[in-house]
């Protein structure tokens, strides 16, 4: 059995790999077979950091040969190095998998051999799983940039996700901090995988599809000084051009010492609202455009869709009762589900403000940018940037370092009260 | 006010809908409670023509009432019959399926309390840990808030394929065995496991990665208590001894 030393050091090498979802599959099991993949995924458990744990996140190796910068694996690193064999990644999967500890395997490595034994030995550690011990539950693989793509597309065919990191927001900070990676080594593959997607689905190939959960990237910011607004535009061309399920951010954290890397964090509400930002690009159907110019960053006072909608107040109020589901979705505080709630009640009743609150519709924000039955409940002219800012600042109850703005007592007074 | 003491099961109640219905402000519970001065109570036996009488209305207004009403009544909520009666009330007055009507105080109550039963299932999919027994069996003790262990069977079945499991449901004394082709729901008392030997080497496994995977430079405890609440620790290795 793997001793538990050799465990922690791959999994501790592994953590700062943030995608942890198990959704987006619906592998079914097979006679005599072992697990299934739940479309909508599950968190097995939670730890003290807040973070889900739905996979059992380990590297192969982290014995690497390249030298990125904000990497604690990097070969000039002294951190302590482990190797497993594949079939010791295959039973300690099965072995927790049985006892519901986990809901699949996410599989990562650092470059120990050329990318091509690298990524090899990732895709015969898949291929063991599926096909000797008839594992059907979920497997997100990591990608090794510069592989063979014979070799990626074979683990595409067993996996259910892959991702290839794009690591940092721009090809100048790729080269300078992650020398050995470029651009073009992690978007070629990304878009060769999606071609054979698009192919699975266009002909309806039913068994053996190429990844039935997609693909996913993650990038770090803060790292590099990259503005959100470029950010949200390299984000919304992974989404749309390049058909990406989800984009991760990871906050900057100085694990390592290096003069090229800021020796501050960056913060955990910048990754918060870029996020935030995320989400309206994927469900309210929002623009990079619309959210923050291409130089500018997210404003730390709102969330997004406040900032946007406190810049364009002649939208707004909107009536409750006849406004579309597409401007519902664009008023502060209200939500997918809470839009659906409206949609769906309307139909049956006209709604006042109390049937809201009884619907358990947040109407802090909310209740400045809707009528109900004609009616306006909320703050006029500029007191609504006032009453959202305080509300702002209640709700994160000033624990955030993010947050001090002003640095003095009287500045703050002075922007509650509206004249900052 | 009438009072109608059900036994809890779904023919008691479907009973209890029919004496109930009629007396106007009148209440269906089966949990012990504070009375009121001015409350009567009546016991309620289910009697299967009633009961029968009840659902075949309610499945021809909407056929899925009674799967609604099965869900509540599955919550280890006081107010579960309570609501139920409510919302079927609302479906029989209204003559339609009620449970888009999201601003009706009684549909709102309902899908408050079904949710919660539907939550919780879905969050034991996550949290129950099983055990390996000395003869190759999986064996998960859970004392869940509501009584769902049935409803987790056919996931659990699906997934473990011919591998034989126990969900024991401690609290409700009540468990589901499958054998590895069918599974059944039983009584359970007490159980007594012998864990097979690798048992305790993966439980210390999961440990170790469960303490090695937390970045500790981003504290949220706050978060992780919300998504995990504290009740659900005690059948967790990761968690047991409050860790």
């Amino acid at each position: 059995m793997l001793d538990a030393h050799t465990l922690q050091i791959l999994t501790e090498s592994a953590k700062y790999d943030v995608s942890c979802s198990s959704s987006g599959s619906e592998r079914a099991n097979r006679k005599g077979g072992l697990g299934n993949a739940s479309a909508g995924g599950i968190c097995h458990s939670f730890t003290p950091d807040g973070r889900c744990i739905s996979l059992l996140k380990i590297l192969m190796s982290n014995e690497c040969l390249y030298d990125c910068e904000y990497c604690p694996n990097r070969r000039s690193s002294g951190t302590e190095r482990a190797r497993i064999t594949p079939d010791e990644v295959c039973r300690l999967t099965i072995n927790f998998y049985r006892r519901n500890y986990i809901e699949g395997l996410f599989l990562s490595s650092a470059v120990f051999d050329t990318p091509d034994r690298t990524m090899e030995l990732l895709t015969e550690t898949v291929v063991r799983l599926r096909k000797l011990y008839n594992f059907n539950g979920y497997v997100h693989l990591k990608g090794i940039p510069g592989a063979d793509a014979e070799i990626m597309m074979k683990a595409a065919r067993y996996a259910d996700r892959m991702s290839y990191n794009i690591e940092l927001p721009s090809e100048k900070s790729l080269k300078l901090l992650a020398p050995q990676k470029n651009r073009d080594a992690l978007l070629t593959p990304m878009k060769r995988l999606q071609t054979a997607m698009t192919y699975d689905r266009e002909n309806k190939v039913r068994t053996g599809r190429v990844l039935p959960a997609g693909q996913t990237t993650q990038m770090i910011v803060g790292a590099s000084p990259e503005s959100d607004g470029q950010i949200l535009r390299l984000t919304e061309y992974l989404y749309r051009r390049v058909g990406l399920k989800r984009v991760y951010y990871s906050s900057y954290i100085p694990v390592t010492a290096s003069p090229l890397l800021p020796a501050r964090p960056a913060g955990l509400l910048r990754e918060h609202r870029l996020y935030q930002a995320d989400w309206l690009l994927r469900f309210y159907g929002f623009d990079a455009d619309e959210l923050c110019g291409e130089g500018e960053y997210l404003s730390e006072e709102h969330d997004p869709k406040c900032a946007w909608a406190l810049k364009n107040m002649h939208l707004f109020p909107v009536e409750i009762n006849s406004a579309p589901l597409e401007t519902l979705l664009r008023v502060p505080g209200i939500g997918a589900r809470s839009a659906y709630r409206i949609t769906e009640a309307r139909r049956y009743a006209r709604l006042g403000f109390e049937d809201l609150a009884k619907m358990r519709i947040v109407l802090k924000r909310a209740k400045h940018f809707i009528t109900c039955k004609g009616k306006f409940y909320g703050a006029e002219g500029t007191a609504v940037r006032a009453a959202l800012m305080s509300d702002e600042r209640c709700r994160r109850g000033g624990q955030d370092e993010q947050l001090s703005l002003f640095s003095t007592a009287s500045d703050a007074v002075a922007a509650l009260t509206g004249q900052l | 006010m009438k009072i109608f003491l059900t036994d809890g099961t779904a023919a008691g109640f479907y009973t209890a809908v029919f004496d109930a219905y009629g007396h106007e402000g009148s209440m269906i519970t089966s949990c012990d409670m504070q009375l009121g001065l001015d409350s009567e109570i009546t016991e309620v036996t289910a009697d299967e023509n009633k009961a029968k009488r009840v659902t075949d209305k309610l499945c021809k207004i909407d056929g899925y009432a009674t799967g609604d009403v099965d869900l509540a009544l599955r919550s280890g909520d006081c107010t579960k019959e309570q609501t139920a009666f409510e919302y079927i009330k609302l479906i029989v007055r209204s003559g339609r399926p009620v449970r888009r009507m999201l601003s009706q105080p009684a549909v709102i109550e309902m899908n408050g309390l079904t949710g919660r039963v539907a939550g919780e299932l879905h969050k034991m999919k996550g949290f129950l840990r099983f055990m390996e027994t000395a003869d190759g069996a999986l064996y998960a003790p859970c004392s869940p808030d509501n009584d769902i262990i049935d409803l987790l069977a056919p996931h659990f079945k699906a997934r473990l394929g011919a591998q034989p499991f126990v969900i024991h449901d401690v609290k409700r004394k009540k468990a589901v065995l499958c054998d590895g082709n069918e599974w059944f729901a039983a009584d359970a008392g007490e159980a007594e496991v012998y864990l097979s030997e690798y048992e305790l080497a993966f439980e210390n496994l999961w440990r170790k990665y469960y303490a090695s995977v937390n970045v500790d430079e981003r504290p949220h405890e706050k978060q992780m208590r919300g998504y995990m609440p504290v009740r659900y620790w005690k059948f967790m290795p990761e968690k047991k001894g409050g860790a």
